[in-house]
C-alpha cells in the first residue's frame, strides 16, 4: 500500500488545530535551534582557548627535569636537549624544539619589571609558538645576534622600551650567583594572551644559557602534534621511555583548567539539550495525544471501515512525522544560518571593556566571541529532536491501537 | 442464501461499580442477501448493539455471527478490519465523514485500504458520484455540504467497494423528513440496482414503510419479524 495517501491524510489532520501545532512547531523548532545555537558557541570558545594555547607556545606535551616544574630553579635543568629533542619518536607532521627558561629582572632606563625569559632557538621556535609571527614592530633577532631581544606589546609599554632601546636582564644563575646582561630590543610582539604580553621577554637560547650559566642546557621540551587529541597518549609514552628523571605532560595536564572547562561545558550542554529535547518530546506528545484524544469518534469510524489497527498506528506516527520533520528542518536551517552567521561576525563582543582576551585560570579566551558553524553537529542536534518528536508519537499511536471500535464510536 | 446469519446472540455490557446490562438475549436473525432490511424498536432495545456485532465492532457475550460465510466471533483484530473492509459497508446516523477529506477522498478511502490503484478508484467514484447526484460536490470536505449531501457522501463510501451487506445506524435520524425520505429512497434504488443487501437501524415510521422487512427488538429480544409481500 502506498504510503503517499496516508502522509496526505496526516498533512491535513495537523493543520485541524492551526495554532496547537504551531505552537508545538515552534517549540521544537526553537529548541532545535537553541541546540545547535548553544554547542556551536560553546565548541567555538574551547576551540578559541585551545588555538589560544597553540599561539602562546605552550605544547601539546611538554618534557621537564623532574622537580622542575614543582621548584622552577636554573640547575634543575637536563644535558644535550638537542640530542635529546632528536631521540624522541615523534608522529608523522609534529614539530619538537627546547627552551631555556627564566624568571628575571627586566630594567629600561625607566623602569623594572618582573619577567619570565625563554631562550629559545629562532628558527624552531617560530613553528612552536606562533606569537613570534606577530610582531608589532622591528623583526626576529638573527640567529647570531646574542643580544638581540624580543620583547611582549604590553611588557614594552610598560618598560617604555621600543626597537633599539636598552634592556637590561638580572637572573639568578644555576650556580646560586646573580648575574645581569645587556639586551637591545629587536621587536616586539602581540599576543591576545595578557600574562604572556606583559611578561615575556625571549632570546637566544645561548645566550640564555650563558645567563644562567647552564651551557648546553634546557629546562623545556616542546612538542607540537597535528592531532592534540593524541597528546595524552604520547605523554604517557614518553614518560615511560625517559624514566623518572625526566616529566613529560600533555597540555591537558599541565592545564588542569582546560580539562575542566572542556568537560564543564560538554556537560553543560549535554544538560541543556537533554532539557530541551525532553521539552520538545512532551510539546510534540501533547499536540499529538490531545489530536488523538479529540478524534477518538474519527478512528473508530476509520477502523468501522476497515482500516487495521497498524495503519492507525502509521497514522499517528505520520503526524508526528509532519511535525518532526517541520520542526527540524525549519530550526536546522534557522540554526544553520544563524551560526553561519555568527561564524563570520562577532555576536558577542567585550574588547571595549575587556581588552582582546581574557585569562581565566591559565586559559585565554578571546573577548569577541563568534560561534562555530558545523554542519555534522548540528545534523545531529536536529536528529535528536527528530527522534525525540517521532519516538513520543508511539504512547497516542500506541493507545490508538487499543482503540475498541464500538467503544470509540460512541465518543462524542 | 444468508449473508448474516445471527444465532443465539447475547451481549451484556458490565462496567465496574454498575449492574450488568443484557442489551441482547439470544438474538437470533438470518439476513438474506438483497434484503433491504429494518431494525426497529425503541431507544435502548439493542438496534445499534446488533448492528455493532454484525459488523465486528464489538464482540458477543454469547451466540455466534457469521456474516458472508465468516464466523467473525472467532477473528482477530485485523481479520475483522479486514472483513469489514471487503464485505461490510457502514453508514451512521452522524455522517461520520473524515473532515480532512474531500467528499471523493472519502468514498476512496476504503478502495484505497483495499490497495485498488489510483485511476481506478477514481473512475468508480465518478461513476457512482454521477448516479447519486454527488458529482458536483467531488471536490467538497464534509463541513460545507449540508447533512443530507454529507449522508448521501457516506452511502457512497459505504457502497462504493460492493459490500455483502451495509449497515446503517439510524441513517436519517439527522436529516429532515424530505432529505431523510430522498436518502432511503437512494438506498432502495442501489439495493435494487446493485444488489446489495442493507439492514438499517430507525424508529421513523417514513423509513419502516419502505423496508421489506422489518425485525422489531423490544428489551433486547426480537418481539417480531415481518415480511412485506411483494408488490
Amino acid at each position: 500500500m502506498s504510503p503517499i495517501p496516508l502522509l496526505k491524510l496526516a498533512w491535513r489532520s495537523i493543520w485541524r488545530n492551526r495554532r496547537r501545532t504551531l505552537i508545538s512547531m515552534s517549540a521544537a523548532t526553537f529548541g532545535l535551534f537553541l541546540v545547535i545555537f548553544y554547542s556551536s558557541l560553546m565548541s567555538e570558545l574551547i576551540g578559541d582557548a585551545k588555538n589560544q594555547l597553540d599561539t602562546t607556545g605552550l605544547g601539546h606535551v611538554e618534557i621537564y627535569a623532574a622537580g622542575y616544574r614543582q621548584k622552577p630553579q636554573a640547575s634543575r635543568a637536563f644535558k644535550d636537549p638537542a640530542q635529546l629533542v632528536r631521540s624522541l619518536s615523534l608522529p608523522p607532521g609534529s614539530e619538537a624544539g627546547y627552551r631555556v627558561l627564566a624568571r628575571a629582572l627586566a630594567s629600561s632606563a625607566h623602569a623594572s619589571e618582573g619577567v619570565e625569559v625563554h631562550g629559545v632557538d629562532w628558527a624552531g621556535e617560530s613553528h612552536l609558538a606562533s606569537y613570534l609571527g606577530d610582531l608589532r614592530a622591528g623583526a626576529l633577532p638573527a640567529a647570531d645576534d646574542a643580544r638581540g631581544i624580543l620583547v611582549g606589546e604590553k611588557l614594552a609599554q610598560r618598560l617604555k622600551v621600543s626597537v633599539g632601546s636598552k634592556l637590561r636582564l638580572m637572573a639568578s644563575r644555576a650556580d646560586g650567583e646573580v648575574s645581569a646582561d645587556l639586551f637591545r630590543v629587536r621587536g616586539i610582539f602581540h599576543s591576545i594572551s595578557p600574562a604572556l604580553s606583559q611578561s615575556r621577554v625571549v632570546v637566544s637560547a645561548a645566550t640564555a644559557q650563558e645567563l644562567l650559566g647552564t651551557e648546553g642546557a634546557g629546562h623545556q621540551i616542546v612538542v607540537q602534534l597535528s592531532e592534540p587529541a593524541k597528546a595524552d597518549a604520547l605523554a604517557a609514552e614518553i614518560g615511560r621511555k625517559l624514566g623518572p628523571e625526566y616529566e613529560a605532560l600533555s597540555y591537558g595536564q599541565l592545564i588542569p583548567a582546560m580539562r575542566s572547562m572542556e568537560a564543564l561545558m560538554d556537560n553543560a550542554l549535554t544538560v541543556a539539550a537533554m532539557f530541551v529535547y525532553l521539552l520538545v518530546g512532551l510539546g510534540v506528545l501533547n499536540t499529538a495525544l490531545m489530536s488523538v484524544m479529540e478524534r477518538t469518534r474519527e478512528f473508530g469510524v476509520m477502523m468501522a471501515v476497515g482500516t487495521r489497527p497498524r495503519r492507525l498506528v502509521w497514522q499517528v506516527l505520520a503526524e508526528s512525522f509532519w511535525i518532526a520533520t517541520v520542526s527540524a528542518v525549519v530550526g536546522l536551517a534557522l540554526g544553520l544560518l544563524v551560526t553561519w552567521y555568527g561564524s563570520e561576525h562577532a555576536i558577542i563582543d567585550y574588547s571595549k571593556r575587556l581588552g582582546e582576551g581574557m585569562d581565566l585560570g591559565g586559559i585565554t579566551i578571546s573577548s569577541v566571541m563568534r560561534t562555530g558553524f558545523s554542519i555534522p553537529d548540528s545534523l545531529k542536534a536536529a536528529a535528536y529532536v527528530y527522534a525525540m518528536a517521532l519516538l513520543v508519537g508511539l504512547y497516542p499511536a500506541w493507545r490508538v491501537s487499543k482503540m475498541r471500535p464500538a467503544e470509540a464510536l460512541r465518543k462524542a | 442464501m444468508a449473508v448474516v446469519e445471527v444465532e443465539k446472540v447475547s451481549k451484556r455490557y458490565e462496567e465496574r461499580g454498575q449492574a450488568p446490562v443484557e442489551a441482547l438475549r439470544e438474538v437470533s436473525v438470518q439476513i438474506e442477501k438483497g434484503e433491504f432490511m429494518a431494525l426497529a424498536g425503541p431507544s435502548g432495545s439493542g438496534k445499534t448493539t446488533l448492528l455493532n456485532l454484525i459488523g465486528g465492532l464489538d464482540a458477543p457475550s454469547a451466540g455466534a455471527i457469521r456474516v458472508d460465510g465468516h464466523d467473525i466471533s472467532r477473528m482477530g483484530r485485523s481479520d475483522l478490519a479486514d472483513l469489514r473492509r471487503d464485505r461490510i459497508g457502514f453508514v451512521f446516523q452522524a455522517y461520520n465523514l473524515i473532515p480532512v477529506l474531500t467528499a471523493r477522498e472519502n468514498a476512496e478511502y476504503v478502495l484505497e485500504l483495499q490497495g485498488v490503484s489510483a485511476g481506478e478508484r477514481r473512475r468508480r467514484v465518478d461513476e457512482l458520484f454521477q448516479r447519486i447526484g454527488l458529482a458536483a460536490l467531488a471536490g467538497s470536505r464534509p463541513l460545507k455540504m449540508s447533512g443530507g449531501q454529507q449522508q448521501r457522501v457516506a452511502v457512497a463510501r459505504a457502497i462504493v467497494s460492493q459490500p455483502a451487506v451495509v449497515l446503517a445506524d439510524e441513517p436519517t435520524a439527522n436529516l429532515d423528513q424530505a432529505t431523510g425520505a430522498a436518502l432511503v429512497d437512494l438506498m432502495r434504488e442501489l439495493n435494487r440496482e446493485r444488489g446489495i443487501t442493507f439492514v438499517f437501524s430507525t424508529h421513523d415510521p417514513m423509513v419502516l414503510e419502505r423496508a421489506d422487512r422489518v425485525v422489531r427488538l423490544v428489551d433486547g429480544k426480537v418481539a417480531g419479524d415481518e415480511r412485506k409481500k411483494a408488490a
